[in-house]
């Protein structure tokens, strides 16, 4: 009897802490949707901001004359879409490589590969800025893509991956006469597409969500990222952009990536990016 | 001869790999080296730069605010270690077990922060933290606290920046927790309950001797992490450098008031702590004998 009781108090504590987790999780979200469609009139302070009487899109269509949105929307799409896509194609490419042939050097220069990860690239943010000048990349979208075309966690994530395709396979299409890289792209690839779609989304969240560089790289208002026009949202009216404006920015931010998540939850039955961090 | 002959042996291979060692020559070894070479220059982004041998480095060590920003981001780092194994574990264990209702949607709603873009949240974070209209503050009043003024003393000033950071990267490491967890063999679990151990028992002498490699993997990730964080500490500045993370610090000397030389300086210190802090984490894993 004693035993039944203590079961059910553990399975209400478990529910009761994931459900104050989710809390946390969703409300600063839920918070933020509810005031950007308060009129500016009301009340957004403590609890007043959780009263809606009269929900309105005014503050979206006033977000649209302080800043070129859709010249933003564009430059974050290309950026995060571009970037995405070339990133998936060397990584994998290099993962292959790493996984799937033997070759001198293979395991140092795969060692050097996962150390690069110790260092950020951000620490050299100076003369990078230097370089992309002398490019002429300084408000370029592909200051923002081309350096990280190939980056080194992709490379180790997809290579985990890679190394469960079976050898036979390969040897088969070898036989065949099967070039290298139509073995990579007509076998490896199909085989590795549930690796491949999340590191895509991981990949997506990233480069959408991208702050430093694009603050960095692009000093032009059309130029800019969404990420960087709403950060700047306080001091482009004014100093006095009211809240509800500015949470409005950030909804137009969050809300895309959120509803593409849910979207993926939707397709990937076995759920979420588990499978991205396969051990 | 010899070299040119493994080359064109293995010339797939290597062109597969050549993308990744070319950008990183030119995208991350280069500045890095270069940062090395302006850190002994006075440059300040216009004209050649004059070399002024260590003064960078003189003027570093008594510059306060250098040391404010090495403390902040101390305590930002000793603090998510902490604060995100932790709860990272704790959800990772609640997610998996079998006690849970619904758990697709609670894998779904625990990762959405993680999806939402840290500066847009640093925003919203800013004015649930405000002082007079932040929602939190009027939380403490309700149960008969004082307002804090989080963000315009520098003694808070740090805690959003903590909260904010946390919030949105423990559904990264619990996701990684809960798939190491889903790889542990559940015989191991019914054999100790035949042996009657008990839940805690099990956790302590299984499941985390078993994490131990991915929590260390976790814990080189959070370092790096936190070292470069920009986005949360600058959306949610405190007056002077009272929150200021290092890397921001370098932004901040280098493209407001172009001290790029002074910044650069700045870099090979972040440079050096961040290869101190790996090796050492490394020592201390080899030391155990698992490497």
């Amino acid at each position: 009897m004693k035993n039944k009781g203590q079961e059910i108090t553990k399975g209400v504590i478990v529910n009761i802490f994931m459900i104050i987790v989710v809390v946390i999780c969703l409300f600063p979200v839920l918070w933020m949707c509810a005031i950007s469609i308060k009129t500016v009139g009301e009340k957004v302070s403590g609890f007043n901001a959780l009263v809606i009487n009269e929900p309105t899109l005014e503050n979206f269509k006033h977000l649209f004359t302080l800043v070129p949105i859709w010249n933003n929307l564009y430059n974050s799409l290309f950026t995060t879409i571009i970037g995405t896509i070339t990133t998936l194609f060397f990584c994998a490419l290099a993962g292959f490589a790493f996984a799937k042939y033997r070759f001198p050097g293979r395991d140092i220069l795969f060692c050097f590969v996962v150390a690069t990860m110790m260092i950020s690239a951000e620490a050299g943010a100076i003369p990078l800025f230097v370089i992309m000048r002398k490019m002429g990349l300084i408000n370029s979208l592909w200051s923002l893509i081309i350096p990280r075309i190939a980056t080194a966690v992709g490379i180790f994530y997809l290579r985990q991956y890679m190394l469960d395709v079976p050898d036979e396979l390969i040897d088969a299409a070898k036989i065949d006469g099967c070039h290298d890289f139509s073995i990579f792209y007509k076998i490896v690839c199909p085989i590795i597409t549930p690796a491949l779609a999340s590191w895509a989304s991981i990949t997506v969240i990233a480069r959408w969500n991208d702050y430093f560089w694009p603050l960095l790289f692009l000093n032009k208002t059309d130029k800019y990222t969404l990420m960087v026009s709403v950060a700047m949202l306080p001091v482009s009216d004014g100093l006095a952009t009211p809240w509800q404006t500015i949470l409005a920015g950030t909804t137009i931010v969050i809300l895309p990536s959120i509803i593409l998540y849910l979207f993926m939850q939707l397709f990937q039955k076995s759920g979420n990016f588990a499978g991205a961090v396969k051990g | 001869m010899n070299i040119m002959k493994t080359l064109k042996k293995y010339r797939a291979p290597y062109l597969f790999i050549l993308p990744f060692f070319l950008l990183f020559f030119v995208f991350q070894l280069i500045p890095i080296v270069w940062t090395g070479y302006i850190s002994f220059t006075n440059w300040k982004g216009l004209g050649e730069p004059q070399f002024c041998g260590l003064d960078n480095y003189r003027l570093l060590v008594n510059d306060y605010m250098v040391l404010d920003a090495l403390t902040n981001t101390t305590i930002y780092w000793v603090s998510s270690l902490v604060i995100i194994i932790v709860i990272s574990i704790a959800i990772a264990l609640c997610l998996q077990s079998s006690r849970l209702k619904f758990r697709h949607f609670f894998q779904t709603a625990t990762f959405l922060p993680y999806v939402c873009a840290s500066v847009a949240m640093g925003l919203i974070f800013g004015m649930l933290f405000d002082e007079n209209a932040g929602l939190i503050n009027e939380i403490l009043v309700s149960i008969g606290w004082d307002r804090v003024p989080w963000l315009t003393s520098s003694k808070y000033a740090r805690i959003p920046v903590i909260i904010l950071f946390n919030w949105r990267i423990i559904p990264w490491f619990t996701v990684i927790i809960y798939s190491a967890l889903l790889n542990i063999p559940s015989d191991y679990y019914e054999a100790a309950t035949v042996d009657g151990a008990s839940e805690f028992q099990q956790f302590f002498r299984i499941t985390l001797p078993l994490l131990k490699n991915m929590l260390f993997f976790c814990m080189l990730t959070i370092t790096v992490d936190v070292w470069k964080m920009f986005n949360e500490s600058y959306t949610l500045s405190g007056p002077g450098s009272s929150n200021t993370s290092l890397f921001q610090l370098i932004y901040e000397y280098a493209f407001k008031i172009f001290r790029l030389g002074y910044a650069s300086s700045l870099s090979m210190l972040l440079i050096v702590i961040l290869l101190a802090i790996s090796i050492l984490q490394f020592i201390l894993k080899r030391r155990e004998g698992e490497i």
